[in-house]
């Protein structure tokens, strides 16, 4: 048997089971994943569904898969797909199979390498019904995904697990975590936020992805009448403003995930779109908690891909009566939304190890883009993200980037020392690089005082603006100091010394840094968090010591933060609609 | 007419809450106010129904039959269990309940009509009231739920988990037969909340009573950072959750009737460890949920200071942060506070409940040996709240060293197990 392909399709709810056509009929959707020979769960390379419910102490039986003779490939159960599938729990953890593959093969192919879990082992578990509760998380001490169920006000069965943003977003968490494990830690008001922002921005940009979806939300589920020249449907060019096709990503995709749903991310994460920008909200109060925090950013990022849809727009040609061909729109769509998942995943290896803050990640992301499309004239893609994060309050620190917001590119190779070095090895190897690190230590500004560690050595390939395979390599290194207040000065800089700290207290305090190799394993870009930058600890510090330190130490950190969520209103937005 | 000095009975409840303030006049006058009868575990040894029974005797003959007032900070059993009565009218409450009371203070939260009335008038000023009296309802039977599940069996939930989940689910499940006893007990009922009148003022000559907790729902909204939803709505929802759960898996067929499945108890090899996992995550779901509502019902607690002839005394119940936060917003409450001289310690002593601008702000606090030095109060018992690797520990470590250090502490932890009582005496 000759394997023809290296994915296979299987069916998924595009979306929720609340959107449903003109015809009342689900939309479902047929995705690609890696391909590979399924065991019982199903269970891949990367997954393990285990369908255990504990509410009620039993096990779904799973489906058996069966191969493809002819082409290799796993034979899809569901298709053609039905409304009878909302009650088999097999398609249940076929759906979430598919929707966490396709989000880590999404990540892998921005990245160029494979991407591992936040935890030892290769096998993320996923549970699909695992008990009644209004709630799902990822959490890293069970190596899994839980998927809560529950039943609705209105006696029907509401599914956590079948929201493809739900599934998405509790994915895209896991994958940060494997490669950046420092964000799961409690430290400055962006961390937690970012987090949450980001895995909601990959839900709905991979979700944007699906052609389905798109066409779905332009015509209302099939509501709105479209002209239509010889196989052509053309839709009227009034609706293509940034506005209406915001208001058509919000209510073209059918109710929310029932009133019950309220509370759990997947309302909120559409209103972000429509949260108006301003400069306001990082200084806000209302909005210091993570999930709230997290919306600034990714409505940041969801206004700056309906720019760059509406920018690509601009370039289409109309057939008269400003009227656009539909495919062509989704197409332009589809593509905007990918483009900017690609930057958008790319980015996190120019983040510095831990205590992101929003600013730091804008630079990464126009950093990757001008490495990747060096000439910005066609769609200006970096001025509009630029444009729009500054409108909500969010620019690259200013001593760390150039005119264009990007890092500034390492000045002092000359200074390194690269005699002891091997080159192979500093792509791979701990040791190696950080044999490199000590040896560079005063130049690379590492406080021989503090203890520390290579967290990761990764290399990343990708195409290069040339045509040829560019190769970089990416290592995280954290130093870690425990200090007594006194030591405030000498140590972080921070002076005074503020009054909450006493001389005497024994603290923790890090400095961090990311170093980008070029394909001649010399130092491209070094993003640091220095330890001795007193503004920056000094902010970390007050904020921590904000924290009500009872609810820092939890199996499940993310479950507690996505319960509180569950109390928030959205601030001030049913005002501002 | 004022009082000359204060005698204060610290009993002996265990992990639990009771005082008996009798406030001396001259001419051999004396006024008894009892705040808080309750507990959820007694020292080895002490079997709970005797001594709850034993110390209504004792509040009987100290107060020669007759109670002033009687104060219920909140409905927590730690607080409130020793109010039960029963049908042969022979249990502590009973006892209490021919002490007649003038008066009993509960905090505003507590108008049983509202939860029972839905087109009871809302007061002024309490705006969301019944809102709240029905999501106190909703907590108890949530509680009450937990509890049940964990009678049916520990659902593969470790005993330690099981046990922190149990303890918490217990203290908060409505206790109606202490309920009703407090409602109906004394020849007047009082509601009070931050800022409204001092009920106690006939009863207790002399003596000022400030009413500094709980805050009403606009008070609070009102310096909240974060607008909440409506909390009736989020324990409504949690409190079917569960009562589906209660009541499956026999009778409910769950989301899929007639799928083929197996038991819990024949998982194959590749499930066990990560069902394992899934039991835990779920034990700690429910920890979660009741710990989150233990917490809100810790924060509808009364907060009395009473000022007499100068000296402050401070019986905040189990307040939390939230609830303090309201009345210490305010400069002059905190200069009003800035001279306490007895403190009884917040929730036996965790560490949310004293807030350290509260305990900071104390300027009585000083060494062994200073002058007019603070005196505080602490009704505790070790290991049976919180949990020391979290640092939620009750009492908590570093608040019990500063109390020690900088004030004259009297814990009933210290008491003997046949003691009934610690007694204290402050003249005015």
């Amino acid at each position: 048997m000759v394997v023809k392909a290296n994915s296979q399709t299987f069916t998924i709810l595009a979306q929720d089971p609340a959107v449903r056509n003109a015809h009342g009929e689900l939309l479902f959707a047929r995705v690609s994943v890696p391909l590979e020979t399924l065991g019982l769960g199903p269970t891949g390379y990367r997954l393990k569904v285990v369908d255990f419910d504990a509410s009620r102490n039993q096990l779904y039986h799973a489906h058996a898969y069966q191969q493809d003779a002819a082409s290799g490939c796993m034979i899809d159960p569901f298709d053609p797909p039905g409304e009878a599938l909302l009650g088999n729990p097999a398609f249940h953890c076929q759906h979430v199979y598919a929707v966490v593959m396709r989000t880590l093969a999404r990540f892998e192919m921005a990245l160029g390498r494979r991407v591992g879990w936040g935890f030892d082992g290769h096998q993320l578990h996923v549970v699909p019904h695992a008990f009644v509760e209004a709630n799902a998380f990822y959490s890293r001490a069970d190596r899994a995904l839980m998927f809560g169920y529950f039943k609705g006000l209105d006696g029907q069965h509401v599914f956590t697990c079948l929201s493809h943003d739900i599934v998405a977003h509790e994915a895209t968490h896991a994958i940060l975590d494997g490669l950046r494990g420092g964000f799961m830690n409690a430290s400055g008001p962006d961390q937690a936020a970012f987090h949450e922002g980001f895995a909601d921005v990959v839900a709905l940009l991979s979700v944007f992805s699906l052609r389905e979806i798109i066409e779905f939300a332009l015509t209302n589920g099939g509501r709105i009448e479209l002209t239509v020249q010889g196989d052509r449907r053309l839709l009227n060019g009034d609706q293509l403003s940034q506005q209406n096709l915001a208001e058509s990503l919000l209510f073209g995709i059918g109710e929310e995930f029932g009133q019950q749903l309220e509370g759990l991310r997947a309302n909120a994460l559409r209103r972000s779109v429509m949260l108006p920008p301003s400069a306001d909200y990082l200084r806000d109060e209302q909005f210091a908690e993570a999930h709230n925090r997290g919306e600034i950013f990714a409505a940041a990022m969801l206004r700056s891909m309906l720019a760059l849809w509406v920018a690509r727009l601009g370039e289409l040609g109309n057939f008269g009566d400003n009227l656009y061909n539909l495919r062509e729109v989704v197409e332009e769509g589809a593509k905007a939304a990918d483009q900017l998942l690609t930057i958008a995943i790319r980015a996190l290896d120019y983040c510095p190890p831990l205590d992101l803050e929003f600013g730091d990640y804008l630079a990464a992301l126009l950093t990757v883009d001008a490495q990747v499309a060096p000439d910005d004239s066609r769609y200006d893609y970096r001025l509009i993200i630029r444009t729009t994060f500054e409108a909500f309050g969010i620019v690259p620190p200013a001593a760390r980037t150039d005119a264009d917001g990007c890092w500034h590119g390492f000045a002092d190779n000359g200074q390194v020392q690269y005699r002891n070095s091997h080159f192979d090895s500093m792509l791979r190897d701990d040791e190696e690089v950080f044999r490199f690190l000590w040896e560079n230590r005063a130049v690379l500004g590492i406080d021989e005082r503090a203890y520390t560690e290579v967290v990761s050595v990764r290399p990343s390939i990708r195409l290069g603006t040339d045509g040829l395979l560019l190769r970089e390599s990416v290592c995280e290194y954290i130093m870690k100091a425990n200090i007594f207040g006194a030591e405030l000065k000498s140590v972080c800089n921070i002076s005074p010394r503020p009054a909450w700290i006493k001389t005497t207290d024994a603290l923790t305090v890090y400095g961090a840094g990311t170093l980008i190799f070029d394909q001649y394993g010399r130092i491209k870009y070094h993003v640091q968090r220095p330890l001795n930058d007193g503004q920056w600890q000094l902010r970390r510090l007050s904020y921590l010591a904000g924290l009500d330190s009872s609810e820092l130490d939890l199996r499940n950190p993310l479950a507690q933060l996505h319960r509180q969520r569950a109390w928030q209103v959205g601030p001030l937005r049913e005002e501002q609609a | 007419m004022s009082p000359t000095s204060l005698t204060l009975y610290a009993y002996q409840v265990g992990f639990g809450d009771c005082f008996l303030l009798r406030f001396n006049y001259p001419g051999e006058v004396r006024r008894h106010v009892l705040i808080d009868f309750g507990s959820m575990g007694m020292p080895k040894g002490v079997a709970q129904g005797q001594r709850l029974l034993a110390i209504a005797e004792d509040i009987k003959a100290k107060c020669a039959g007759k109670l002033d007032a009687v104060v219920a900070t909140h409905r927590h059993a730690d607080h409130i269990s020793g109010f039960a009565t029963n049908r042969a009218g022979t249990a502590s409450g009973d006892v209490i309940r021919t002490l007649a009371p003038e008066l009993v203070l509960q905090p505003w939260t507590e108008q049983l009509e509202l939860a029972e009335d839905a087109s009871a008038p809302e007061q002024p000023g309490l705006r969301g009231a019944r809102s709240m009296a029905q999501t106190l309802k909703s907590m108890n039977a949530l509680a009450s739920a937990v509890v049940t599940l964990l009678d049916q069996g520990r659902h593969g939930l470790s005993e330690d988990l099981a046990s922190r989940l149990g303890f918490i689910g217990e203290d908060n499940i409505s206790n109606a037969s202490a309920v009703k006893n407090l409602a109906s007990m004394g020849k007047r009922n009082a509601f009070a909340f931050f800022g409204s009148a001092d009920a106690l003022a006939e009863l207790l000559p002399g003596v000022r009573t400030h009413i500094l907790g709980p805050p009403t729902v606009e008070q609070s909204a009102s310096i909240r950072k974060q607008r909440s939803r409506d909390p009736a709505e989020f324990w409504h929802l949690h409190r079917q959750l569960l009562d589906a759960q209660v009541n499956s898996p026999n009778d409910d067929p769950g989301p899929f009737a007639d799928y083929p499945a197996t038991r819990g108890s024949k998982l194959p090899m590749s499930t066990r460890w990560i069902a394992r996992r899934v039991r835990e995550a779920r034990g700690e779901q429910l920890l979660q949920i009741v710990t989150a509502l233990d917490k809100q019902m810790n924060n509808t607690s009364l907060i009395l200071l009473f000022e007499v002839a100068g000296k402050k005394l401070l019986f905040p119940g189990d307040a939390q942060i939230e609830n303090w936060s309201y009345a210490l917003s305010h400069p002059e409450i905190r200069e009003l506070l800035a001279d306490v001289d007895l403190y009884k310690v917040g929730h036996h002593g965790s560490l949310n409940a004293t807030p350290k601008s509260l305990w900071g702000g104390f300027r009585k606090r000083g060494k062994a040996g200073t002058a007019q030095r603070l005196t505080s109060v602490l009704s505790t018992m070790p290991g049976k709240h919180g949990n020391p690797g979290a640092g939620t520990e009750v009492p908590r470590r570093p608040l019990l060293e500063a109390l020690g250090k900088e004030s004259e502490l009297h814990s009933t932890d210290g008491l003997e197990p046949g003691v009934l009582y610690e007694e204290l005496e402050f003249s005015f």
